[in-house]
């Protein structure tokens, strides 16, 4: 088989992965966050609610699609697959296991991997601020204005914390920075870098508690209030992939990726990683039905007088040790 | 409108769809007066609306599908509420919830608009001062029978 | 249909330089009802902040003079729909001391009425909370809170039939005593209450961002207070002990022992803990009613307020007669006027009745405490996020049906 196809046929596949994620993640946030709320959560729609991505989805598709007249209607429009396509991009470059003869685990096997993923993250922030701008209304001005500039400034707190991976590895290959991990997660070493990664992924994908780009109770629905149907539900979509990209990213960078624990290697390198994948989604649900929402200039104060400075010195004191130990 | 894995293929589109949209009924958070209490209390623990599909309550109109008039409407708010429901986005449906949502009520005065009927078009009424939990989830349950019979918000059952 | 009346747009007011006018409600989530807000803002910061209120106007005070005494209350139930039984409390014992039978009141009567009083304040207060809560973000508040207070509306419907307006205070006693088993669900309660308290302590009181959204927000002095007219927890925040129950006992408050608990900083912190020490509190008077509650009657005797009990209908023709006119025509109140206060979950709750002698009231004129202290936000406002203006209306707690009435 030519190699396009066998990319075409991974792609197509990883498609209906990452959605089925994405529909089972938010279903599983939907339960969890009842049973944390001593409820039950959504059963009537199949057994134990299974269906009930399904049938919300397609309710979104069946929902008209509106355009206010105050917004521009060509950005309006696309903003929602900026998000979108960016957020899928990434999955490009992810390997999910061992890559075995054939490299059956992920589609590209970049040497820069983790370089192309945080670009990719970057373009992201303009589906947002795009959106809520071309909405031409003030809530969803006021949301994207929050987002880009949290989105910029968390990114920087983050891509600072994974150069201390980077530099402990000494590649910056997914998959290669995994091997390196062989001996031991880089969650020990790098301790600081892995909070400080895991406080900027809430961030960075506007999750509680830092949800302040559709805080509802400040901005109604924040830069998504204009949207409705299907738009709103690739907005919605695209938050949900971000999250799994964050926790596949922590994963590969801090637990080993595919590595198993305690040498249990006879359960396969991709359970383990959708394992711990699922641990960190665990986290973020737990996080949203726990905490407040932090106040704007707050988040911002926190992002670049806490975050960024630990950061940088984590980075700085991770270089010196690998400096002179080798 | 309910299927056994067997009809499942063989059922048309529109049936789908249809059960689809019945099943996930997301509200408005429109709280007007005392009925909202209630309107509020039916997503806690003890009612659960979430059961049904329906605790995602969207501020955004342009989000929501089901507009529950819970409370009083005045003849101040009655133009907002209109506004409201000419926001959302087709299909939409109306619960009017309450006595004075439906007819005014006990305050039958120059201030209360007698019936949010005579603002928006109401698929369900519910009766009582505020009606229970209970009520709201049944009449949840009406709208959803509704929209899987083609009611009138359901936009396929307009073409 | 035409409207008399058109909402307050943006257009109207005026703009200038690098402010945006931006209208918050009447529907949006954390304005707790149908509070408009048209706030001038730079960036998120605001600017000024003009409150709109009116859009729940209901005519209360109004449809009160068209019905009978005993019927007037049913409406003034609806008022603040968060603590009806305020409201019923307080419109109650201001018709008993025109009628003039304030002290022959049962003193079961009047116990009862003090174990509602309270346990209406709790729940709302678990509303406040668990609204106060949303409006953080903290959404697992909401739950806790509204499971507490599921419980207590069981005891309101138990007692009235309806869980909101039970109707259960009547003028000169109660509608019926409390029903069977009543006291143990009651003690099912007042068991579970410590606990879910002390739950909800541990996630909020300590919680860092909550200190973070509260603390200095909204910081209401002493002397603003006062000049606003504030009373209540909000009141009690800044620095001022003042509750009606203390300072002008009635219903027998005088008998049980409580505190008032107070803060100084006058921020939405302190409100917010001023308000959960208020819930402990009430549940201690709770327990007090629960260990004084004797049997008794319920009713004063006086068959010319109240219908005489339906078993002496038959065989009294005293009794059937006084049955038929309160019935069809209401009692009839002596002339006077009264102003009876109580101490709401929100404050200072008080009716000044009026009555020319007939059967139906001649005005009855309200003190709301939310529409005193939401006037406060006005001040509060400017100079400060938009985030903070959410904390600062949710700590205020207004209650809409009330300020607009």
């Amino acid at each position: 088989m030519s190699p396009w196809l066998i990319v075409l046929i991974k792609s197509a596949v990883l498609l209906l992965v990452v959605i089925t994620s994405f529909a089972y993640a938010m279903l599983a946030e939907r339960k969890i966050m009842g049973w944390m709320q001593m409820r039950p959560g959504p059963n009537r729609v199949g057994p134990w609610g299974l269906l009930q991505p399904a049938v919300d989805a397609v309710k979104l598709i069946m929902k008209e699609d509106l355009t206010p007249n105050t917004a521009d209607p060509l950005i309006y429009r696309l903003a929602p697959f900026i998000s979108l396509v960016t957020a899928f991009s990434v999955y490009a470059v992810i390997p999910f296991s061992q890559p075995s003869p054939g490299n059956l685990w992920a589609i590209g096997n970049v040497n820069a991997g983790i370089l192309f993923v945080l670009a990719l993250t970057s373009i992201g922030v303009y589906g947002i601020s795009l959106g809520g701008w071309a909405s031409g209304s003030k809530y969803p001005l006021l949301g994207s204005v929050r987002a880009t500039a949290q989105m910029i400034s968390y990114e920087l707190s983050m891509s600072m914390s994974l150069i201390g991976v980077l530099i402990l590895a000494g590649t910056t290959s997914l998959a290669g920075i995994v091997d390196a991990q062989h001996r031991l997660w880089f969650v020990i070493p790098q301790f600081v870098g892995f909070a400080v990664y895991l406080i900027t992924a809430v961030a960075e994908t506007n999750r509680a508690p830092f949800d302040l780009v559709e805080a509802d109770a400040e901005l109604v629905g924040g830069f998504n209030t204009e949207y409705s149907g299907l738009r709103f539900g690739l907005f919605f979509i695209a938050e949900y992939i971000n999250m799994l990209t964050v926790s596949c990213i922590a994963t590969l960078l801090f637990l080993g990726g595919w590595s198993p624990i305690a040498g249990l290697s006879i359960i396969p390198g991709v359970a383990w990683f959708v394992a711990k994948v699922a641990l960190f989604m665990f986290v973020y649900v737990w996080l949203r039905s726990t905490f407040p929402r932090i106040r704007y200039d707050r988040l911002m104060a926190f992002g670049w007088k806490v975050l960024l400075p630990i950061a940088t010195l984590n980075l700085v004191v991770t270089a010196i040790v690998v400096a002179f130990t080798g | 409108m309910e299927m056994s894995p067997g009809q499942f293929l063989l059922a048309r589109v529109d049936d789908v769809v249809r059960w689809a949209q019945s099943s996930s009924v997301w509200p408005l958070t429109m709280g007007l007066a005392c009925c909202a209490i209630e309107m509020m209390t039916a997503t806690s623990a003890e009612y659960d609306i979430a059961r049904l599909g329906s605790e995602v309550f969207r501020p955004s109109p342009r989000q929501a599908d089901l507009m529950i008039v819970s409370g009083r409407v005045s003849q101040k708010m009655a133009p907002v509420v209109k506004r409201l429901y000419d926001q959302m986005a087709d299909p939409k449906w109306v619960i009017s919830m309450g006595a004075c949502a439906s007819s005014g009520g006990v305050f039958d005065n120059y201030a209360i608009v007698q019936g949010v009927d005579t603002v928006v078009p109401v698929d369900v009424y519910v009766p009582g001062c505020p009606p229970t939990p209970d009520g709201l989830l049944y009449a949840v349950n009406l709208i959803q029978q509704q929209i899987r019979e083609g009611g009138r918000g359901g936009l396929l059952a307009r073409a | 249909m035409t409207f008399s009346t058109t909402p307050l747009s943006p257009e109207l007011v005026s703009q200038n330089g690098n402010v945006m006018v931006l209208s918050m409600g009447p529907q949006h989530p954390s304005t707790h009802g149908v509070l408009q807000i048209m706030l001038e803002i730079e960036g998120e910061n605001v600017v000024k902040a003009e409150p709109e209120i009116g859009y729940l106007h209901t005519g209360i005070e109004k449809s009160a003079e068209n019905l009978f005494w005993s019927q007037a209350q049913t409406v003034v139930e609806r008022m603040d729909y968060l603590a009806p039984l305020s409201n019923a409390l307080c419109y109650v014992l201001g018709v008993e001391r025109l009628l003039g039978v304030a002290d022959a009141i049962p003193e079961r009567a009047r116990q009862v009425r003090v174990l509602f009083a309270e346990l209406t304040r709790i729940a709302s207060h678990c509303v406040w909370l668990g609204t106060h809560g949303i409006d953080l973000g903290a959404l697992s508040v909401f739950f806790y809170c509204f499971d507490l207070r599921e419980n207590i509306l069981d005891l309101q419907e138990a007692t009235g039939g309806a869980r909101m307006h039970p109707n259960y205070f009547r003028i000169g006693g109660l509608n019926g005593d409390l029903p069977d088993g009543f006291t143990e669900r009651l003690d099912a309660l007042i068991a579970k209450f410590p606990g879910r308290m002390k739950e909800l302590r541990t996630l909020l009181v300590g919680n860092p961002i909550v200190q973070d959204r509260t603390i200095g927000v909204g910081a209401l002095s002493r002397e603003d207070a006062l000049a606003w007219n504030v009373t209540g927890p909000s009141l009690r925040a800044s620095g001022i002990a003042y509750d009606v129950r203390k300072a002008f006992p009635y219903c027998g408050y005088e008998n049980y022992r409580f505190d008032v608990p107070a803060r100084s900083e006058g921020d939405a912190y302190a409100r917010f803990l001023v308000r959960l020490d208020e819930m402990d509190e009430s549940m201690r008077i709770v327990e007090q009613v629960r260990k004084a509650l004797r049997p008794g009657p319920v009713m004063t005797d006086d068959t010319k307020i109240f219908q005489p009990p339906k078993e002496t209908i038959a065989l009294s023709m005293e009794a059937l007669i006084h049955h038929f006119k309160i019935v069809s025509e209401g009692f009839r109140v002596p002339p006077g006027d009264v102003y009876q206060a109580v101490e709401g979950p929100r404050g200072e709750l008080a009716f000044y009745i009026v009555s020319d002698g007939g059967n139906r009231p001649y005005r009855i004129r309200t003190r709301p405490p939310s529409m005193y202290n939401l006037q406060a936000l006005k001040g509060l406002a400017p100079g400060n996020l938009i985030a903070d203006l959410v904390v600062m209306i949710g700590s205020l707690d207004p209650v809409f049906g009330e300020v607009d009435r």
